[in-house]
């Protein structure tokens, strides 16, 4: 679905922030992005959309090279939720910030009106339906900007920092959402720095650093490969620390760290 | 925008003319401003502004002035044309349009080699009020974050489907909106919450507050500020009295 082929990218003042990275995620996978500020993470969910193109390299969105096709064609198949909420919400009511892609994709207003109260109710906006998105607070911004993306039902979902200022509860209903998307057959990339939030999801996990992929591998393994996570300065989930702490005793309950996979599993 | 960040944002740089006293680079670009109002003629601008691009060289800056150049020289074109329609006088028309360029090339030299901490300095050398100080210094501050901030706009609104090169004229200003209302947005709660912080590290606490850098013109400082006079003295003389209005 999503194909990068030996991507480099240069911004404007020098920063490398991809460095020779080849990637392939299939239709239906569930990815998260992990690695410390300034790894790479959102330069790298930009190529996908086509906002950036490689300085060298190929980006092929279903097939599609993404520097043979515009950020308005590629956002049908693909929906990003971007990091800051206040960096595109403007309407007038909350439910018209919704219909705008809507609108710009040409759907027809029966179905507007259907996706929008979907959308509304899935990350429980219903009440403000009618108020001003500017005064909502801060993880409402949030949830409703995935909300957004959501409405038009892309085929990749790609959510930059979804957790940022949502409580317990929020986390894991939009856990429960993501999912929801891998279960319906989307292809959702996470990127994110709460790996407790992701650990229960059980993706695929890609580790980046200084615009170069670390590890790539799912992330009942490599979470447990600490050097990895050491060098991307990526928390260890506390489930894989106790049980490796677990397994290091001399009445060892677990003979291999690894079994901390049929754990991950089987604690869903 | 690009205008604007080439020609007018300070990006950090080590050239001499960098290092000058700040006030020294304003006196140099005032000068050279009133040079250009000066200019009797095409070829006298010619030279004034080759006097501007051996400081852009001076300050390595030439590539950055050169672009600024390249970009104005649009808005010029426009001046060229109006004025053209307007007086029919070809050489006239000709001189405003390039001295627009001219304009905006001396200015352009100060900002892109003076920081703000230099500039608000510079306005305290002038006695003006704090406040007003601190006002225009943060703005000049905020425009390459403003820029930056335009940019992540435009990228999220493309993805979700905004089209911004597409439609007839009508189209494309509606497309704005989009841009414009999370920017506004954004700079509101942005100078909201810097007010808050600022007071909240106690400015305006004091009538005088103290200063971490005090500037002090060194030699070079002065040797320049002098040289900088008389070339100035010397070229408004002989604009005025030795050279000819008309290329003979
Ligand atoms: N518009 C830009 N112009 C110049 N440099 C940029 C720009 N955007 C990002 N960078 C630089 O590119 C590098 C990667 O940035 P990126 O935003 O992709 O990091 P990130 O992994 O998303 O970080 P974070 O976790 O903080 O969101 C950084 O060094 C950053 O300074
Ligand atoms: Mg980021």
């Amino acid at each position: 679905m999503i194909e990068f082929k030996d991507v480099t990218f240069v911004h404007q003042n020098g920063v490398r922030a991809l460095d020779s990275v080849s990637l392939e995620v299939g239709k239906g996978e569930t990815v998260a992005v992990v690695g410390e500020n300034g790894a790479g993470k959102t330069t790298l969910v930009k190529h996908v959309t086509g906002l950036l193109k490689p300085k060298s390299g190929k980006v092929l969105v279903d097939g599609v090279d993404t520097r043979e096709t515009s950020t308005a064609q590629l956002s049908r198949k693909v929906g990003v939720a971007f990091q800051n909420p206040d960096h595109q919400l403007f309407s007038e009511s909350v439910e018209k910030e919704m219909a705008f892609a809507l609108r710009n994709f040409g759907f027809p207003p029966e179905l507007v009106e259907k996706r929008v109260s979907w959308g509304l109710e899935l990350f429980g906006l219903e009440e403000y339906r009618e108020s001003s998105p500017l005064v909502l607070s801060g993880g409402e911004k949030k949830r409703l900007t995935l909300a957004c993306i959501l409405a038009w039902d892309p085929e990749v979902i790609i959510l930059d920092e979804p957790t940022v200022g949502q409580d317990a509860i929020q986390k894991e209903k939009l856990a429960g959402t993501i999912r929801l998307l891998t279960s319906t057959g989307k292809t959702v990339v996470v990127v994110s720095h709460d790996i407790e939030f992701l650990w229960p999801i059980q993706p695929r996990v890609i580790v980046m650093k200084g615009g170069r992929i670390l590890g790539d591998g799912m992330a009942a393994e490599l979470m447990l490969r600490k050097d990895v996570l050491d060098s991307a300065r990526v928390a260890q989930p506390q489930l894989v620390t106790f049980f490796e702490g677990l397994s290091r005793r001399p009445k060892a309950t677990f003979a291999d760290p690894l079994e901390v996979r049929r754990w991950a599993g089987g604690n869903r | 925008m690009m205008w604007l960040s080439g020609g007018f944002v300070f990006r950090r740089g080590t050239s001499v003319y960098h290092r000058l006293d700040p006030r020294v680079k304003l006196l140099i670009s005032l000068l050279m401003f009133s040079v250009t109002l000066m200019v009797q003629a095409l070829y006298q601008l010619a030279m004034v502004i080759s006097v501007m691009v051996a400081v852009a060289a001076v300050a390595t800056v030439l590539r950055r002035v050169a672009r600024t150049m390249l970009l104005t020289a649009s808005f010029s074109g426009f001046i060229f044309a109006i004025n053209l329609l307007a007086t029919g006088n070809l050489a006239s028309s000709a001189l405003y349009a390039v001295r627009f360029v001219a304009i905006v090339v001396s200015t352009s030299l100060f900002f892109i080699t003076t920081s703000p901490d230099e500039l608000e300095q510079v306005m305290k050398t002038f006695r003006l009020p704090r406040d007003v100080v601190f006002a225009f210094v943060t703005a000049v501050r905020f425009i390459p974050v403003m820029m930056l901030d335009t940019l992540q706009i435009m990228d999220a609104q493309k993805s979700r489907g905004l089209e911004l090169e597409k439609g007839n004229l009508l189209k494309r200003v509606r497309n704005m909106v989009p841009i414009l209302i999370p920017l506004v947005v954004n700079s509101v709660i942005r100078s909201g919450e810097l007010a808050e912080a600022m007071e909240s590290r106690a400015y305006g606490a004091v009538p005088k507050p103290t200063s971490l850098v005090k500037y002090r013109a060194r030699p070079v400082d002065k040797a320049v500020t002098v040289l900088a006079i008389l070339l100035f003295a010397l070229t408004a003389y002989s604009f005025y009295f030795l050279l000819p209005a008309h290329f003979p």
